[in-house]
């Protein structure tokens, strides 16, 4: 399949602790298309930051086993080595990370930053490069990007310094965007800022993105697809509207009801999730959502659940007992 | 909302400052507000608007620099020494970081019992009980984690021992700084139900501090919007997020992300970002980013004023009259 | 201003963080052990620590006693590590040269952690002026050269005793203890737990003994034994220079000074008391080290 920008095929990530193996993500299969933005979402542990820093390729070198396939355009990530993968690192695939504050280098001016990527990869001339950068800075919406150019980050507020680390990801124009939690510690304002910036910015550079977060509400109206993720693995993919309306995971269900919701009124009583999030060290044969699961059955304690088709095409969900499709009942 | 309408904290003109001289930042620019006794009054607002700051001057735990803070009529700002100890304790504050809220080489039911310990009032075998109480209370089993250490815990299960911890000396005003914003939906759901129920059982006055619009609606009964160190509206919450009266309210709603690809998209996003509070704007602290704003914005303070029953804002043209006036038409 | 809800660090899901996150509680209920290499270590100072003790009662030569007819031997069954150029055990001299070492050590860093410490925790806790004189001082004495200052003192107030080279040498560390202690200090007393503590209304007094001590203690222990390590170092150079003990009395560091004119014929005479100073070195910063990782509760453990 040619269309496809990204196939992951039985991706499972296991690291290697002093208690034993823990399988951070265990056999995760998906595609993504061109310009297509995907959202992951999950609660910690679940799994999905580890998911997008091996498909990647970053994690580190000691105590990890990787397995399985990740291959972005054509070139496969897993097995591949440092300096393979620094080949398609900004050109094919680029990263940005949550915290604005370090992934860039406090005491180098954001201009100088965004030059040695185009500098080093793209071999441009310091003029050029320069030029560039500044193009680049007014792309991603800074204010008077010439005197910016100069600015050093501390110098700039969160919402400033993470659209300098977009641009910064953009700089050898990539076909895929990985975004993790890009928005989390970030004002309101400023997160509806941003998120409609990488929108803007996916359909003018026609690339596609990832958006890994916790917040159901940053993949509700931004993202075309959604896979949801519980104990290392997607328990529920589809469609964003077929998730969020049609889901049949229990998991998908809860995690939906559990958020509070500006619509509601106030001292409306949350739906709640008993018990926590599993263990990674001593994940169960069966479902590892049967233990919080009011439909569990002993099936679901023994055996897992393998994705299985729902009525819509190309949504999927891991479930024995899963909740009655409500196909034309359509949620109020 | 509480029939009971005698305020329990009555916080005039308060202000805190930091630095010096040039570098002076008034991080609350004097704000006024009453909790009345049994009610959530939630603190909402971006960050750098002295929503925590507010919460911390209430506690003196940073001095204010200016106004009156009064507990059940007994002026606060005046206290030191042992009287500022004991009066502290009819407040209590949970922080919003809920591992370092603990002491980690400290057992649980010593971290609980710690406030009754600090005032050797309560006997030994009394003091047992009502630890382990508490910790039922809120959900932890004492017999089971009493005697782990607060290391052991997840962020949930720390906020839980924080608030057992905060109730223990009985509080009349729980003060809650952002103490959801680190967790998990499905864990923030727990805790947050959690509050509701101590709320009704221990008939606590709640100061509910956060930046999660959707949050603090679902746990207050009034809602105060900071914007820039000063109170710009406050109100009912439901009729404050159905009909804001401030643009900043609007546009902060607006922004707030629901978890349903059908909700309207507002096209309409508040551009820039807020201005240093160290040279704050004149007049109205919103001017420079309010599509509305006019010569008068700038030379004059907006008063609060009163657009519907307890429905007050800060601003020279309040949205609700603004729309009432054009339903009129 | 203290305002901001910047979650970093704390919100889920962020690289290897959420991996601990989800071990965290095992990781702790099974602590691992310190290991075979920890304890030898603590039973090699042990052992030495009894040594100097009670080396008066042991059944050893005397390290006084000159044995003319046996100069510069080599180890054997009747002098385990030989003799020196004076015909008098090594052996002997070695344990009895301990005494001075451990004495110093110890006893400077009573000394030192006696008035660094309270010092440090104190200005840590208060800040204010409290915090910006003592610090002052402090640093305008680090900045003075302790070594030398040391030697100046030492050379112009004889007649030489242990005491006097304890109190010199534990006067020297306090700065440094200060400046340790006050930046572990600061790290807890800025934690929310302190102000949480503050609110339910404890004293300053047990919020220092309660609160803080027991969060700095692992550091306290780790630089107290590395201390202790780095002042025997310095007792040895000082008797390098003769600016410890008097002869005959033996301390490891004299014995390896006297060493010097004999070094050809008899190498033993530096090889066993440089090995007793190193290996009581080595195994007490090993121990610091160990204990300091082993405590640290905040340190990701992969």
């Amino acid at each position: 399949m040619s269309d496809e920008l990204l196939v992951v095929k039985d991706l499972t990530t296991t690291f290697t602790t002093n208690s034993g193996p823990l399988t951070a993500v265990g056999g995760v299969s998906f595609t993504l298309g061109q310009n297509e933005t995907l959202g992951i979402v999950g609660e910690s542990g679940s799994g999905k930051t580890v998911l997008s820093r091996t498909i990647m390729g970053l994690q580190p070198r000691r105590n990890v086993t990787v397995t399985g396939s990740a291959i972005i355009n054509g070139f496969e990530v897993v097995g591949a080595s440092e300096k393979a993968k620094r080949q398609i690192w900004g050109t094919e695939v680029a990263m940005v990370f949550q915290d604005p504050m370090t992934s860039l280098n406090p005491v180098m001016r954001i201009g100088q930053q965004i030059d040695e990527s185009l500098r080093v990869r793209l071999g441009m001339d310091r003029a050029s490069a320069k030029a560039r950068s500044i193009e680049l800075l007014e792309l991603v919406g800074i204010p008077s990007p010439v005197e910016r150019y100069n600015s050093y980050p501390g110098h700039l507020s969160g919402g400033m310094r993470q659209r300098v680390v977009i641009a910064t990801a953009l700089a050898c124009s990539p076909k895929l965007l990985m975004a993790d939690e890009p928005t989390t510690g970030l004002d309101v304002t400023i997160q509806a800022q941003i998120l409609n910036l990488l929108d803007e910015l996916k359909d003018r550079l026609k690339m596609s993105v990832i958006l890994v977060t916790h917040d159901l509400g940053v993949v509700a109206t931004r993202t075309s697809r959604i896979v949801v993720m519980y104990a290392g693995r997607i328990v529920e993919i589809g469609d964003t509207r077929d998730v969020f309306y049609h889901h049949r995971m229990p998991y998908t269900r809860a995690l939906l009801e559990s958020s509070p919701k500006v619509s509601n009124h106030s001292h409306t009583r949350l739906q709640t999730i008993p018990g926590r999030p599993p263990n990674l060290m001593k994940l169960a044969d069966g479902c590892s959502f049967a233990p919080r699961c009011a439909y569990a059955t002993d099936q679901c304690h023994n055996v897992r659940p393998t994705l299985q088709a729902a009525d819509e095409t190309g949504h999927y969900f891991a479930c024995w007992n899963p909740l009655p499709s409500n196909r034309g009942v359509r949620a109020p | 909302m509480s029939a009971d309408r005698t305020p329990l904290l009555k916080v005039r003109d308060l202000t805190v400052t930091f630095g010096h001289h040039r570098h002076a930042i008034s991080a609350v620019a004097g704000i006024s507000f009453d909790i009345f006794e049994g009610e959530t009054l939630g603190l909402v607002g971006e960050s750098g608007c002295g929503k925590s700051t507010t919460g911390k001057a209430l506690m003196r735990i940073v001095e204010p620099s200016g106004g009156t803070i009064e507990l059940r009529g007994v002026e606060m700002t005046r206290l030191s020494g042992r009287a500022l100890r004991n009066a502290r304790t009819h407040m209590q504050m949970i922080f919003q970081d809920p591992i370092s809220s603990l002491n980690p080489r400290r057992r649980v039911k010593d971290i609980v019992a710690e406030p009754l310990d600090c005032w050797k009032k309560t006997p030994g075998s009394e003091r047992d009980a009502l630890v382990s109480d508490l910790l039922s209370k809120v959900g932890i089993d004492p017999a089971v984690y009493g005697n782990r250490y607060a290391r052991q815990f997840s962020g949930g299960q720390c906020q839980r021992i924080s608030i057992a911890r905060s109730l223990a000396m009985r509080p009349q005003l729980l003060i809650c700084d952002e103490m959801v914003s680190a967790l998990d939906v499905s864990v923030q759901a727990q805790i947050l139900n959690l509050l509701e129920d101590l709320k009704a059982e221990y008939g606590l006055t709640l100061l509910f501090i956060a930046h999660d619009l959707a949050v603090v609606k679902n746990v207050s009964d009034r809602v105060a919007v900071m914007y820039l160190g000063k109170i710009c509206e406050i109100g009912p919450a439901d009729t404050l997020y159905d009909e804001p009266a401030h643009p900043y309210t609007e546009f902060l709603l607006g922004a707030a992300l629901e978890a349903d690809p059908d909700s309207p998209m507002h096209s309409q996003v508040l551009e820039g970002e807020p201005p240093s509070p160290m040279n704050p704007p004149s007049g109205c602290r919103f001017r420079t980013r309010c599509p509305n704003a006019t010569d008068r914005c700038a030379e004059e303070v907006p008063l609060p004023q009163e657009v519907a029953p307890g429905h007050q804002v800060a601003c020279h043209y309040p949205l609700t009259l603004t729309r009432r006036a054009r339903l009129a038409e | 201003m203290n305002d901001d809800p910047s979650l970093a660090g704390e919100l889920p899901g962020q690289g290897l963080f959420l991996i601990q996150e989800a071990t965290h509680v095992e990781a702790h209920e099974r602590s691992e052990p310190l290991g075979v290499l920890f304890w030898t270590c603590v039973g090699w100072i042990v052992l030495n620590v009894l040594g100097a003790i009670f080396a008066n009662a042991l059944p050893l030569k005397s390290a006084l006693f000159q044995d003319y007819n046996n100069i510069n031997v080599g180890p054997g069954w009747h002098h385990l590590f030989g003799t020196d150029d004076l015909g008098r055990d090594i052996f002997s001299r070695v344990v009895f040269g301990s005494r001075v070492s451990v004495a110093v050590g110890v006893g400077a860093m009573i000394i030192g952690f006696g008035i660094g410490a309270p010092l440090g925790m104190l200005a840590a806790y208060k800040r204010g002026r409290f915090d910006s004189i003592f610090t002052t001082i402090m640093y305008v004495l680090l900045a003075f050269p302790a070594i030398i200052a040391t030697i100046a003192v030492l050379s112009f107030w004889t007649p030489r005793a242990l005491l006097k080279i304890i109190i010199v040498i534990g006067l020297a560390s306090v700065p440094l203890v200060y400046r340790v202690i006050r930046t572990a200090t600061l790290n807890v007393a800025t934690k929310d737990y302190v102000i949480a503590a503050k609110v339910q209304g404890a004293t300053d007094r047990r919020i220092l003994i309660k609160e803080l001590l027991p969060n700095i203690a692992p550091i306290g222990v780790s630089f107290l034994l590395i201390g202790i390590a780095t002042v025997i170092t310095l007792e040895g150079a000082l008797a390098f220079l003769g600016l410890s003990v008097n002869p005959p009395t033996p301390s490891w560091g004299n014995m390896i000074n006297e060493s010097r004119t004999v070094l050809a014929q008899n190498p033993w005479l530096v090889i066993f008391p440089s090995a007793a100073l190193c290996l009581f070195l080595l195994c007490l910063n090993f121990i610091g080290d160990r204990l300091r990782t082993h405590y640290d509760v905040t340190e990701v453990k992969l």
